[in-house]
């Protein structure tokens, strides 16, 4: 094994950092650079609701400090872009006209928010709450008592949901299909759960039975800032309208590349993709179930940590599998909350 | 809230990097903060070196920049990179987002931001080509860029773009476009840094000058007749600014063939009776010593302003030191006294320069006013007296009975200070030579004759410390006893003083003075100094400890040398750390 590889890691998710955590205690000369386009080191975005209850401060958020990545000479480059992979030259291209060569590639680069294609044109009067910017956005947006309306649900925007009712926010779900994404849940479970979420302080608005959204509105000064206008004919007034459809993977970057691509990056169980100095982790992949015959994605703060650290091993000699980590059932708790292995993060 | 922000503007010379920071520091000045910059700049003219403006920003009074910045704005890749690491944690590191050249692996600035700063990227080129079609005005984009993301009203910026573009058109127009374009950019910019500037001093009427513009408003001010000077750098600006303003006030100023020339004609123009001045620096001081010499011996009132910058030789011209001491100190031939005084920061530079020639005339003699490179480029906010404080006239009277047949130009008196006539003046006819004179400036080569001159012209200097409202030496800080002192002389008083502040706050008994007049010196002033301190520190830039020689010599105490020649300013923590090792030191020794 060559000490001196240089281990190129495109994302700082959990996944990423993880990798690059176990790089460094395996391969200690070896030379290691996180690629985000993120302005900040790691930081648990999972944790971002918290910005409600009065944590403004990013510094809070940081999983490790920023010395630390000094400390294991652990290269953290942000705000910059992959565009390209050349697999054949092994190197990387940057948004700003900078080409970096590697030895190895981990593609970590996790999701973004999925908005479905009918709701796009409606995109500038909508909110984000994935990354502390987005998240310090909306708070500064939300007065006290003020009404957020969360488009789908999806568990991170229902995880928000009850932190805002909890911080005495109005919560308003427009629900669908995706509202309990990325669980698949049955017609009647998902009527058990939306009724469970209604008990937990969050009003469900069904878009199928109110004839889907017609159109969203900024509102007229010295009224809601926002208007959700349905089929029905029924309107909900909001502070913020934040769409919550689940995620797409970040994969624009590798066409081209030569490697599989699906949804997300095709690979093994063993992470690896169709090249040999490829692997991919976290959000991002889809990996071979046998089981079920297809690729599919591991979501997850347990699971994508756990495929940051093999990545990371299968990187510097092993060779082993990806081994789920956590359930994927939706509990509901004395009929009256849910619980989410999602949620689950530390 | 306080305000305590420095700003550090990175290019290539050429790329508007020193007009960008002009902009700003002006911008700010005129928005009520107090302000002290200094530029470092490359000898070539264009497209070569680095330029950096650097800008401390304050609503207290400082005294020095600080170590570390607290905004980078980098317009240059390659240039940037080495100035990344000076700027604090948390602090915000602006860079260009799109290189037009394709960049090596590490090339780009993005890979230098540490992870305690934030890196905030900006499509600089593109933005200017969008808002002007055209590139030249990136440094205003990236000047908007700043202003929107910290908040600061855009006004001042208006007012100082629309000033310095005056009747410029399209040029001015661009500028405009190009600092709203920037401005709009950092206005949605998420801003994540910890750099936040408060309000404004309400009511601060502060004038933004560099040491050198304070020498020409001091000159003027003091009624500077006739300015003879050759360019070089960094005393040129001197002479740029006063070839504007002098002929306006009906005033003369020519550039001369060399600097032999320029002190020549100095000389001349003050054996007139009008108050003359001459600025060069330290390979141009060396040309001009033997003349200077002969303003000795002819006792002819002439003021000489010497910026220094790194040598010998040619040196390192655009880098700063204070290794012309000595030679400003004795560099003639023979005997040769002369007052030389140097100021410590920008107001004192306006005072040396008005005081200067209140003391030439008074005590017939030239006077050395040494700058050096970083007092000359560098900027503060002053405020001036609304009335020059610099008498009009200050040649000792002339009695009507000293004039006639008998007239004694050299004559030997009580403060050895002779009646000056002028010439044409009835009755004040006389011989000026530079060889040894009698008292009515006779070729006079006698033992007795030449000893009784040289006592004159040295004796009667020592009545120059006691010119009126002139700071001979001044001391801060602690009364009485003190752990440790900083003795310092010119630019680097600041970071002194700085340094003091900051060992006081940590407990350690600290007090610093500044020397004015250098020769003649205040020995008395500095001896009781030195008297009350356990150790003195004596910081200066130059590599054979100069100044710290001159006390030693004349007070007969030893001093503690620092002495640096990086060609930049000493570093506030570099004299904090001496200062701790000496107060250290001292302390196990008494124990």
């Amino acid at each position: 094994m060559n000490a001196a590889r240089h281990h190129v890691i495109v994302g700082t998710g959990v996944a990423g950092n993880q990798a690059a955590r176990t790089l460094r205690r395996r391969e200690p000369d070896a030379r290691i650079t996180l690629l985000t386009l993120s302005a900040l080191p790691f930081y648990n975005r999972y944790d971002l609701p918290r910005v409600f209850r009065g944590h403004d401060d990013w510094r809070d958020f940081l999983v490790d400090p920023p010395s630390y990545y000094d400390d294991q000479h652990i290269g953290l480059r942000r705000r910059v872009q992959v565009v390209n992979v050349d697999a054949r030259r092994k190197t990387v291209a940057l948004a700003h006209n900078e080409e970096l060569s590697y030895d190895t590639l981990l593609v970590a680069t996790g999701g973004r928010g999925y908005l479905p294609e009918e709701l796009s044109e409606f995109r500038p009067l909508l909110d984000g709450f994935a990354t502390y910017e987005q998240a310090m956005a909306m708070r500064r947006k939300v007065p006290e008592g003020g009404t957020v309306a969360i488009l789908g649900g999806d568990m991170i925007g229902l995880d928000l949901a009850r932190t805002l009712v909890d911080t005495g926010h109005r919560v308003v779900v427009v629900a669908g299909p995706l509202t309990f994404w990325p669980h698949v849940e049955s017609a009647a479970h998902r009527a058990e759960l939306l009724q469970v979420l209604q008990r937990m302080g969050i009003e469900i608005i069904d878009a199928v039975a109110e004839g889907g959204i017609d159109a969203i509105q900024a509102g007229a000064r010295g009224f809601a800032a926002r208007r959700i206008a349905f089929g029905s004919g029924r309107e909900c007034a909001a502070d913020v309208v934040l769409p919550s459809f689940g995620l797409v993977p970040s994969v624009e970057f590798l066409l081209g590349s030569g490697i599989d691509l699906e949804r997300g990056v095709l690979v093994s169980r063993k992470l690896r993709t169709t090249d040999a100095a490829i692997l991919a982790a976290g959000d991002v992949c889809q990996i071979w179930s046998e089981a079920e015959k297809r690729y599919r994605f591991y979501y997850g703060w347990k699971n994508v940590r756990a495929m940051g650290e093999l990545a990371a091993r299968n990187l510097t000699g092993d060779d082993d599998e990806f081994e789920p980590q956590q359930d994927e059932t939706l509990h509901i708790h004395d009929g009256s909350t849910i619980h989410s292995p999602f949620w689950e993060y530390a | 809230m306080k305000t305590d922000v420095q700003v550090a503007i990175c290019g290539s010379a050429g790329e508007g990097t020193i007009a960008a920071g002009d902009i700003l520091r002006n911008a700010l000045a005129g928005a009520g903060y107090r302000v002290i910059s200094f530029d470092a700049y490359p000898a070539e003219i264009r497209g070569f070196g680095k330029c950096v403006a650097r800008l401390r920003v304050t609503t207290e009074q400082v005294y020095s920049l600080k170590e570390r910045s607290d905004v980078l704005l980098c317009l240059n890749d390659e240039h940037g990179i080495p100035h990344v690491a000076e700027v604090r944690d948390y602090g915000a590191v602006i860079y260009e987002s799109k290189s037009i050249a394709p960049l090596a692996s590490g090339r780009h600035v993005s890979a230098h931001v540490r992870p305690a700063q934030i890196p905030y990227p900006l499509a600089i080129r593109e933005l200017c080509e969008r808002a002007t079609g055209a590139v030249r005005s990136r440094n205003m984009v990236a000047l908007g860029y700043l202003a929107g993301l910290f908040g600061l009203a855009k006004e001042p910026f208006q007012r100082i773009v629309e000033a310095k573009f005056r009747g410029k058109g399209a040029v001015a127009d661009a500028n405009r476009d190009a600092f709203e374009a920037g401005h709009a950019a950092g206005v949605q910019t998420f801003k994540l840094d910890a750099v936040e500037f408060g309000p404004p001093v309400q009511g601060l009427q502060s004038t933004m000058l560099s040491g050198n513009a304070a020498v020409v408003r001091g000159c003027l001010d003091a009624g500077l007749d006739n300015f003879f000077g050759y360019p070089i750098t960094p005393a040129t600006t001197i002479m740029e600014r006063l070839a504007v303003e002098m002929p306006k006030r009906g005033k003369r100023l020519v550039q001369t063939e060399d600097e032999i020339s320029a002190i020549a004609t100095t000389i001349g123009a003050g054996y007139a009776g009008a108050r003359a001045a001459t600025a060069t620096s330290g390979p141009g001081l060396a040309l001009m010593s033997e003349m200077i010499g002969l303003a000795v011996m002819a006792e002819v009132p002439s003021v000489v302003f010497v910026s220094q910058r790194g040598g010998p030789s040619t040196g390192i011209p655009t880098k700063t030191e204070q290794s012309d001491l000595n030679m400003a100190l004795y560099g003639s031939p023979g005997d040769a006294p002369r007052v030389v005084i140097a100021p410590t920061n920008v107001d004192g530079c306006y005072r040396c320069a008005g005081k200067a020639f209140e003391i030439a005339e008074r005590y017939q003699t030239p006077v050395i006013v040494l700058l050096d490179l970083y007092l000359s480029n560098r900027y503060e906010s002053v405020v001036l007296p609304s009335t020059p404080p610099f008498e009009a006239n200050s040649d000792k009277p002339l009695g009507s009975e000293e004039l006639g047949p008998a007239y004694r130009r050299f004559a030997l008196t009580p403060d050895g200070v002779s009646p000056r006539a002028l010439p044409g003046m009835a009755g004040g006819m006389h011989v000026v030579t530079g060889l040894e004179h009698n008292e009515a400036g006779r070729v006079d080569e006698q033992p007795d004759n030449h000893e009784a001159m040289s006592r004159k012209r040295h004796d009667k200097l020592q009545a120059a410390l006691a010119h009126p409202d002139f700071t001979f030496a001044k001391r801060f800080g602690d009364a009485g006893r003190v752990d440790v002192g900083l003795l310092a002389w010119g630019s680097t008083f600041g970071e002194c003083l700085d340094a003091m502040f900051r060992l006081q706050a940590e407990g350690i008994r600290c007090a610093a003075m500044k020397v004015v007049m250098l020769q003649p010196f205040p020995v008395d002033l500095v001896t009781r100094f030195l008297d009350d301190c356990a150790v003195v520190l004596v910081p200066e830039l130059n590599y054979g400890g100069q100044f710290a020689r001159l006390v030693q010599a004349e007070t007969g105490r030893l001093v503690q040398r620092y002495d640096r020649v990086t060609g930049s300013p000493l570093r506030v923590e570099d004299i904090l750390g001496q200062a701790r090792r000496l107060v250290q030191a001292a302390r196990r020794k008494a124990a």
